[in-house]
C-alpha cells in the first residue's frame, strides 16, 4: 500500500492558506465618504459592514477599504451620528 | 395570443404543462429546473391553471406527491434534476412498477461531481434503466411539443410508464428561442384527459395497481415490463405522425435522422449540442465528407433496431457522449450502442467521444473535429483510440486577490451588496476562529462565502446536513479532537426546517454535540426566492406570487424554536443580525455548551435579505431591528430548558412599521395586515406567558 502523497492524481483541493476574495469595489454605485468631525469612534459600522471592509484606525473610527467596498449603505444607515455619507461613485471622484 | 412568442426551455416546458391541462403540481426547487415551477405557479395564482400546486418540503416528497397523484388518477408534472433527481431517486424506482404515467421535466445538471450547475447527463445516469421513458430535447419548440407528446405515449393503455424528458440546462433552460404555441382547443381534442385504468379510488374500484409481487413472479413481469418499454417505440412514432398532422410538426420515431443519405460515417448526438452537430456536418458536407447525424431522441428504449438498420451502410459511428460512465472507459450511448449492434450482423468501428462535462460548451469546431476523427475511423476501418476525450484548457476570468488577512473570512465575497448572511458569517467565524469546519447545505451562503473562508468548509447534501456534521464531529470525537475543533452548520432556512429538518431532529435526538446554525431568510435565495417553511404568511415569493388566485405564502411559517425544544437539547436561541451582542453571546454560548459535550446547540438567526425581500440594500440591519421590535421576529433563548426573552420592547410596533417597506408584502390589504397582527400579538403573549413559567415545557 503506498501512502506516498506524489502518488495521488485526480484529487482536487480548497487551499485556504491561499483563497481569497475579489476586488468588488466596482460593483458600488453610491461611496461612502465618512465625516470624520462627525464621528465618535463607536465602531457600529465595523459591526455591521457586511463585508469586512471597514477596519478601526487608532481612533476607532473607520478606515474604509474601497477595494472591497460594494456601495451597499448599510453603514450609513446604521451611523447614529450621520457622519457616513453615501454619494455617487462620479461624484464622489470630482 | 400571437402566432410564435420568444421564450426560454423552462417557460415552453410550463406552457406545455398548462396546455396539457395538468392536475396535480409537485415541487421544490432546483437551479436550473426552478423556473419551470415559478412560471407554473405564476399560471395558478392567475388562474391560466386549475390545477392542484404543492410546495413541497424536499425532492423525495416532491416525488412521492407525483406518484401519489398519479395513483388516483390525475395527469401529474414535477420537474427536477441533479441533485435533486438523485434524491428522487427511490421514488423513480419505484414509479415504473405502480404504472404511473406521469411526466418529469430534467433541466440536466451535473451530478456530484464537483457541483457544476451546468449540464451533463450524470444525473439521468442513475435513472435510465429503472423503466422509464427517457427522451431528449433539441430545442424549446421540441420541450414543448414533446410535452404534449410524452402526455399522449405514457398514458397509452399499450404504455402506461412514467416518462422524463431531459431539457439541458442552461443551454436549453434559460435560452431564448422561438416557439409556436398550439391553440388550446386543439390539444385538449388531441390529448383528453387522463383516465386511469385502475385509479385508487374505494368509491369506483376495487382493482388496484401495487408494487409487491411474489419473487418467482418478478422475472416475467421484468420480461414482459421489457417488451411494454419496446413496444412503446410504436406508440412514440404513432404519436408524432398524429402530432404533425394535427399541429404540423412532427420529428420522427426514437432517432432523427440528418443528412445521412449515402453517408459513410455518422455522427451520434443527443440534446441541444445537436443543433451544433448539425452545422458541422453542414461543414462537411459543403467539404465534400460523406458524413450524416443522427440525434438520439429516445435514450429508452433505447434505438438499438433503428441503428442496426443504419450502421449496415456507414464505414464508422461517432458518438459524442454527455454521459461518462465511469469504469467502463466510455459514455453512456456509446456503451449502448456498443452492445446494440453486438450480436448483430453489422460490424462497424465505433468512436466514442467524452465531452462537455459539467455544462461546458460543445462548439461547432469540437464538433467538426470529432466529425473528422469519425470519418478517418472510417477510410481506416478501425478506431485509433476507442474513446477520445475533447478536453480544453482552463483559465481563470478571475484571480482571488492574494493578500495579508489574520482573519478567518476574507472580504470581497460574491455576496450582494448589503447582504445580511455576510454580518452573521463574519462574527460566527470571528468568535470560533480557525479551528472550525463548517458545514454547509446547499445555499446562497456557499456560493458566496466557500471561496472567502479560510476554514474547512464543506458542502453537504441538502437534506443532510446535519448527519455530514455527525460524521465529521463523531470521527473527532473518536480521534480525541472533539474539544479542540468547533463543528458547525452554516445552514439557511431550506436546508433546516424543509429537507434537512429529518437530520437535524436526529441529531438533536442522539445528542451530538455540535452547533447548527441556521441564517433564516425566509425563503429559498440561492435559486431565486421561492417560499420555504419559513416564509411567513402572505409573504410573496416566486413560487408563492400573489395573483388574482393567490394572496402570497397561504400558510403560517414553521415554529423551529418549538420543534427544537420538543428534542429537549440545552440550547436553543434565536437572533438578529441588528443585534450583534446578543447574536455574540449565544455563539459563545452554544460554542461552551458543545464543548462540553452537552448536547446539540441550536442558533437561529433570522437574516433581511434586501434581494429576496425587495427593501433597499442600505436598510438590512433597520429591517431587522424592526423585526425584533415589531414582534415578527422575537429573539429569545431556552438554556436547559430555562426560558426568557432577550429583547423585550416596552410595548411592540405595529407589523405595517416592519412589512410595508418590504415589497414582498406589496399586496397586502389591511385585512391581512390585520391577521397578521393578531398573529404577532398571540405569539408574543404567549412568550411572556412561557417567560413567567420560567421552564419551557417539557423540560
Amino acid at each position: 500500500m503506498s501512502q506516498d502523497k506524489k502518488v495521488i492524481r485526480g484529487f482536487a483541493l480548497a487551499d485556504t492558506s491561499v483563497r481569497g476574495g475579489q476586488y468588488v469595489g466596482n460593483w458600488r454605485v453610491f461611496k461612502p465618504e465618512v465625516d470624520y468631525e462627525k464621528c465618535t469612534g463607536c465602531r457600529l459600522c465595523l459591526l455591521y459592514c457586511p463585508e469586512g471592509a471597514i477596519r478601526a484606525d487608532e481612533e476607532n473610527k473607520p478606515d474604509i477599504d474601497m477595494r472591497f467596498c460594494k456601495g451597499c449603505g448599510v453603514c450609513a444607515n446604521e451611523c447614529p451620528q450621520k457622519a457616513i455619507g453615501m454619494r455617487r461613485e462620479e461624484e464622489a471622484k470630482k | 395570443m400571437p402566432e410564435f412568442d420568444v421564450m426560454p426551455g423552462n417557460k415552453a416546458l410550463a406552457h406545455g404543462v398548462r396546455l396539457a391541462r395538468v392536475e396535480v403540481i409537485p415541487v421544490f426547487p432546483i437551479t436550473p429546473q426552478t423556473t419551470i415551477i415559478e412560471y407554473l405557479a405564476d399560471f395558478v395564482a392567475n388562474g391560466e391553471l386549475d390545477a392542484e400546486y404543492i410546495h413541497s418540503e424536499g425532492e423525495h416528497s416532491c416525488m412521492a406527491m407525483a406518484v401519489g397523484a398519479s395513483l388516483v388518477g390525475a395527469r401529474v408534472f414535477t420537474a427536477t434534476c441533479s441533485e435533486g433527481l438523485a434524491y428522487m431517486h427511490e421514488i423513480v424506482a419505484q414509479a415504473p412498477s405502480f404504472r404511473t404515467p406521469l411526466l418529469l421535466g430534467v433541466a440536466d445538471r451535473t451530478l456530484g461531481w464537483y457541483w457544476s450547475l451546468g449540464p451533463d447527463y450524470s444525473d439521468l445516469m442513475p435513472e435510465l434503466n429503472l423503466g422509464w421513458i427517457v427522451n431528449f430535447a433539441e430545442t424549446n419548440q421540441e420541450i414543448l411539443d414533446m410535452t404534449l407528446q410524452l402526455y399522449k405515449v405514457a398514458e397509452d393503455y399499450r404504455v402506461l410508464l412514467p416518462a422524463m424528458m431531459s431539457l439541458d440546462g442552461f443551454y436549453l433552460s434559460y435560452s431564448q428561442e422561438r416557439v409556436w404555441m398550439p391553440d388550446q382547443e386543439a390539444v385538449d381534442k388531441w390529448l383528453p384527459p387522463y383516465k386511469a385504468p385502475y385509479p385508487v379510488d374505494p368509491t369506483i374500484n376495487d382493482k388496484f395497481p401495487t408494487t409487491t409481487l411474489a419473487p418467482p413472479l418478478h422475472t416475467t413481469y421484468r420480461r414482459i415490463f421489457e417488451e411494454v418499454l419496446q413496444d412503446a417505440r410504436k406508440v412514440i412514432e404513432e404519436v408524432d405522425r398524429s402530432y404533425g398532422k394535427t399541429f404540423g410538426r412532427s420529428y420522427g420515431g426514437l432517432v432523427e435522422e440528418y443528412k445521412t443519405e449515402g453517408a459513410e460515417a455518422l455522427l451520434v448526438t443527443m440534446g441541444s449540442m445537436t443543433t451544433a452537430g448539425r452545422r458541422a456536418v453542414d461543414k462537411l458536407r459543403s467539404e465534400g465528407e460523406k458524413i450524416g447525424l443522427v440525434k438520439l431522441r429516445f435514450m429508452r428504449p433505447f434505438p438499438d433496431i433503428e441503428f442496426r438498420k443504419m450502421a449496415g451502410g456507414v464505414k464508422a459511428i461517432g458518438v459524442v457522449d454527455r454521459m461518462m460512465l465511469h469504469g467502463t472507459r466510455g459514455g453512456g450511448a456509446f456503451e449502448d450502442l456498443k452492445s446494440g449492434l453486438y450480436n448483430s450482423d453489422v460490424r462497424v468501428p465505433i468512436q466514442g467521444f467524452v465531452t462537455g462535462m459539467g455544462g461546458e460548451d460543445i462548439p461547432i469546431e469540437d464538433m467538426y473535429l470529432m466529425g473528422k476523427k469519425t470519418l478517418q475511423a472510417a477510410k481506416r476501418g478501425r478506431v485509433e483510440k476507442e474513446v477520445e476525450f475533447v478536453e480544453h484548457k482552463f483559465q481563470a476570468a478571475v484571480k482571488p486577490v492574494e493578500m495579508e488577512w489574520g482573519e478567518p473570512i476574507f472580504p470581497g465575497s460574491d455576496g450582494c451588496a448589503g447582504c445580511g448572511t455576510s454580518i452573521i458569517i463574519r462574527h460566527l467565524l470571528k468568535i470560533l476562529g480557525k479551528d472550525t469546519i463548517i458545514i454547509n447545505p446547499p445555499s446562497c451562503s456557499g456560493v458566496n462565502f466557500g471561496a472567502v473562508v479560510r476554514v474547512p468548509w464543506i458542502l453537504a447534501n441538502f437534506a443532510a446536513g446535519a448527519a455530514y456534521e455527525t460524521g465529521v464531529y463523531r470521527a473527532l470525537r473518536k480521534k480525541g479532537k472533539a474539544d479542540k475543533v468547533y463543528v458547525t452548520s452554516y445552514s439557511g432556512d431550506g436546508g433546516t426546517v424543509d429537507i434537512g429538518l429529518q437530520s437535524i431532529s436526529g441529531a438533536a435526538e442522539r445528542g451530538e454535540s455540535m452547533m447548527w446554525l441556521c441564517y433564516d431568510n425566509e425563503a429559498y435565495m440561492n435559486t431565486g426566492i421561492q417560499r420555504s417553511g419559513s416564509t411567513p404568511l402572505f409573504s410573496a415569493t416566486t413560487s408563492t406570487p400573489a395573483g388574482k388566485v393567490w394572496p402570497g405564502k397561504q400558510v403560517r411559517r414553521k415554529n423551529m424554536l418549538m420543534i427544537m425544544a420538543a428534542h429537549r437539547i440545552p440550547y436553543i436561541a434565536t437572533a438578529s443580525l441588528s443585534y450583534i451582542p446578543d447574536l455574540e453571546r449565544k455563539i459563545r454560548r452554544a460554542a461552551e455548551i458543545t464543548r462540553a459535550g452537552e448536547g446539540l446547540a441550536y442558533l437561529h438567526v433570522q437574516q433581511p435579505c434586501a434581494t429576496g425581500w425587495y427593501f433597499p440594500a442600505e436598510k438590512t440591519v433597520e429591517i431587522g431591528r424592526l423585526a425584533v421590535q415589531t414582534g415578527a421576529w422575537p429573539v429569545v433563548h431556552i438554556d436547559h430548558g430555562d426560558f426568557k426573552i432577550d429583547v423585550k420592547p416596552k410595548e411592540l410596533r405595529p407589523i405595517k412599521e416592519y412589512l410595508q417597506p418590504q415589497a414582498r408584502f406589496r399586496h397586502l390589504k389591511d385585512e391581512q395586515f390585520e391577521i397578521i397582527q393578531k398573529d404577532v400579538q398571540y405569539d408574543w403573549e404567549t412568550l411572556l406567558e412561557l417567560e413567567k413559567r420560567g421552564k419551557f415545557p417539557g423540560y
